[in-house]
């Protein structure tokens, strides 16, 4: 299990609540950090301010990424870190929203997120929900190197 | 045959003016032969002869002084079989009669000779000392044309052009009179079809202008169209009927330049009505010119086509706003989608918050709620999970009103099967399929498990609390189409109720008996629809209930044999 934290990007301090619980509820508690738009995400991953100190704000082992999302959508959040030229592109993005549209699910995929996910509709589904992503994104899961430039064999 | 002693000839043609008792409509050539003068030796026939050749030709013969031949005569008289050509005394006897005349009139020359020529008149006409009043004139005029109406042998009547020409001797003096008569019944005829044809016209406006524009014949659909008498408008420039605008850009002009220069001119434009009202007037304008190719005016045939042209914008309008429609449409359709997109995502954020946090409340403060917290707790959470139900149900009917759905060949019992994994929790007492593998379906391959499952949904649903829910789900073959029935044991539905059923929000139970969003059938029947079919139910209160859908019947795919 690692001790980076989750970042969580969620706009609705509702479900941004409840998935915190969620993940609080259980056993081996993960540091979640929470942001509120697509904008504070490209600032926090590429360590501006006010995420410039990585000792307080360290590169996460996870994105919980919402589609639908203030000044900078979650596609486009997806797309600018996948085309970071540095080992950030890396990072394991999943997306966790209430659209079931296909074209979301695919687009999602086609922009390059490791998983995705629809929000729950009720508090146990949700327990479920995070107790099945904690065992298997941070525990099963082996996580890339995102620091430093690129490996050689990413380059095409 | 009186005056003919002396040989010299010397003939001589005096231009003198035509004197017309009728008016000739047309251009009748003989209208330039004028009073002939025969010398003592000259022979009458003889200044008839020329004076035929001339009606004939059209050229006046102002010397002639070796044509006094029996032998030209003969064939001039003899070849004229069309004239009646006769010579009278001074007093009006007939002396001659050519083969013309007996064929024109009837009488043969024995009969006639002799016989005063007022009996080819008409009784009115000899009433009316018409004929004497010919003579008279010819002896002071020279001559005198007259056309009108003429009796035969038979009693029969023909319309004549008659020219009689006196015909003088050398000094002068009275002879006789020279007659050459055409029957011009037929042509009288056809002008008379002609001009009632054309007075008589009133989806027409028939006019004639002359050469520079002035209006000079009216007819009855002129008048009608445009609202002008004839004695209002002849004698007026034919451009009154032209909007200003067009008369500042001198169209009237051009259209008759193009009929002067082209032969007629075809247009289509806006007219103006004596009352100043405007009309859509298809016209031709063709150039009338006479037998030298001289311009003497332009018929103009005008036809009043706002009928049509109000058709024809009306047709343009409304294509105009089915295309705006169609435009319209495709946008709320757009817009539609993006509120189902906003609804699912927006509306069930809140609905999200209610569930989870009352979920929060019950296992972080369980300690601190009694019984009834609880219970109102449950409520909170089953009031949201309805409406989270509600709301799929909304999006789900909004989905199949909208989407595309391309129908492809479906194997039923797949779609049944499908139907049933998704049944889960509703799914209590028995269910018995029967659904033939072989039956394939005209259907969207998402939309008609949805049905079924919605069928099945309601089919356990609606049961008696006394007995167990008993399904029989099963299909057959009707003329092209496949059957599939839902029979339940339930609690049946009265006649008066098995249209509304169908309706959106439609319920015919209270909620705590029988859940739901009364969405489901409304769904069936959109989507039966969608996919080309029909729906029913056959039902009877305490009866039971079996709600079937037909779907047009398509062979059965070659990738279908995977069982």
């Amino acid at each position: 299990m690692t001790n980076e934290p989750v970042l969580l990007v969620e706009d609705d301090p509702s479900d941004a609540r409840l998935i915190q619980r969620a993940f609080g509820k259980l056993q081996t508690a993960v540091p979640i950090i929470r942001l509120t738009n697509g904008d504070e995400v490209v600032f926090y991953l590429s360590g501006e301010r006010p995420f410039d100190n990585r000792a307080t704000h360290p590169l996460p082992s996870l994105v919980l990424l919402d589609i639908k999302l203030p000044r900078r959508s979650g596609f486009e959040v997806l797309q600018w870190v996948r085309r970071q030229p540095s080992a950030l592109n890396r990072i394991p993005v999943i997306m966790l929203t209430s659209s079931r549209h296909s074209v979301d699910i695919n687009r999602a995929y086609d922009l390059g997120a490791n998983s995705y996910l629809t929000k729950p509709e009720t508090a146990s589904q949700l327990d479920e929900l995070a107790q099945k992503v904690q065992s298997y994104w941070l525990g099963m899961n082996q996580f890339p190197d995102l620091h430093g430039g690129p490996s050689q064999t990413s380059r095409r | 045959m009186k005056a003919r002693t002396s040989e010299s000839t010397s003939w001589c043609i005096k231009r003198q003016s035509v004197a017309r008792v009728a008016p000739a409509p047309w251009n009748w050539r003989c209208t330039r032969a004028v009073g002939l003068r025969v010398s003592a030796s000259g022979r009458l026939e003889t200044a008839l002869a020329l004076l035929m050749a001339q009606h004939l030709t059209g050229f006046p013969i102002k010397r002639a002084s070796n044509l006094n031949s029996d032998e030209i005569f003969r064939r001039l008289v003899d070849s004229a079989a069309d004239y009646a050509i006769f010579v009278l005394d001074s007093e009006g006897y007939v002396e001659s009669w050519n083969l013309g005349a007996e064929r024109m009139n009837g009488f043969t020359a024995p009969e006639i000779i002799g016989k005063h020529f007022s009996v080819l008149y008409t009784p009115a006409d000899r009433a009316g000392k018409r004929p004497a009043e010919h003579l008279q004139i010819a002896i002071e005029n020279g001559n005198v044309e007259d056309i009108g109406w003429r009796v035969r042998k038979d009693g029969s009547r023909y319309w004549a052009s008659a020219l009689i020409s006196r015909i003088d001797d050398a000094s002068g003096k009275l002879l006789g009179f020279g007659c050459i008569t055409r029957d011009l019944t037929e042509r009288r005829f056809s002008e008379l079809r002609y001009r009632l044809l054309v007075e008589g016209v009133i989806d027409y406006a028939i006019f004639s202008l002359d050469a520079h524009g002035y209006v000079t014949s009216w007819n009855l659909g002129a008048e009608r169209i445009k609202g002008y008498k004839p004695e209002e408008i002849i004698g007026k420039h034919f451009s009154t009927f032209y909007t200003e605008e067009d008369r500042a850009a001198h169209l009237p002009e051009m259209v008759l330049r193009t009929a002067a220069t082209e032969g007629h001119f075809t247009g289509e434009g806006w007219r103006v009505r004596k009352d100043g009202s405007r009309f859509w007037s298809n016209v031709v304008v063709t150039a009338l010119r006479d037998d030298e190719g001289n311009l003497y005016g332009f018929s103009k045939v005008t036809r009043d086509m706002s009928e049509r042209k109000q058709l024809q914008d009306a047709l343009e309008q409304h294509s105009r706003e089915l295309e705006l429609r169609v435009r319209e449409r495709e946008e709320s359709n757009a817009e539609l989608e993006a509120f189902a997109y906003s609804v699912s995502h927006d509306l069930r954020a809140p609905l999200r918050a209610i569930a989870g946090f009352a979920q929060a409340l019950r296992e972080d403060c369980d300690a601190s709620l009694d019984d009834r917290g609880r219970d109102y707790l449950n409520e909170i959470t089953s009031a949201a999970s309805r409406m989270n139900a509600l709301v799929q149900d909304l999006l789900d009917y909004g989905r199949v009103s909208r989407i595309d759905m391309p129908l492809e060949s479906m194997r039923l019992a797949d779609a049944v099967t499908n139907a049933i994994d998704q049944l889960k929790d509703d799914r209590r007492g028995r269910l018995s399929v029967n659904v033939p593998s072989e039956f394939f379906v005209q259907s969207h391959p998402r939309v008609l498990p949805q049905v079924i499952l919605n069928l099945l949904t309601n089919a356990f649903k609606f049961h008696l609390p006394s007995s167990t829910p008993d399904v029989q789900v099963f299909a057959e073959k009707r003329d092209g189409y496949v059957r599939l029935s839902v029979r339940d044991n339930g609690i049946g539905i009265a006649p008066q109720h098995q249209e509304r059923i169908w309706q959106v929000f439609e319920r015919l139970h209270d909620r705590e008996s029988y859940p739901g969003s009364g969405i489901g059938l409304a769904i069936v029947k959109r989507a039966v629809s969608r996919m080309n079919g029909r729906h029913g139910v056959d039902s009877a209160p305490e009866q039971g209930s079996t709600f079937w859908i037909e779907l047009a019947e398509s062979p059965s795919t070659n990738k279908g044999n995977d069982d």
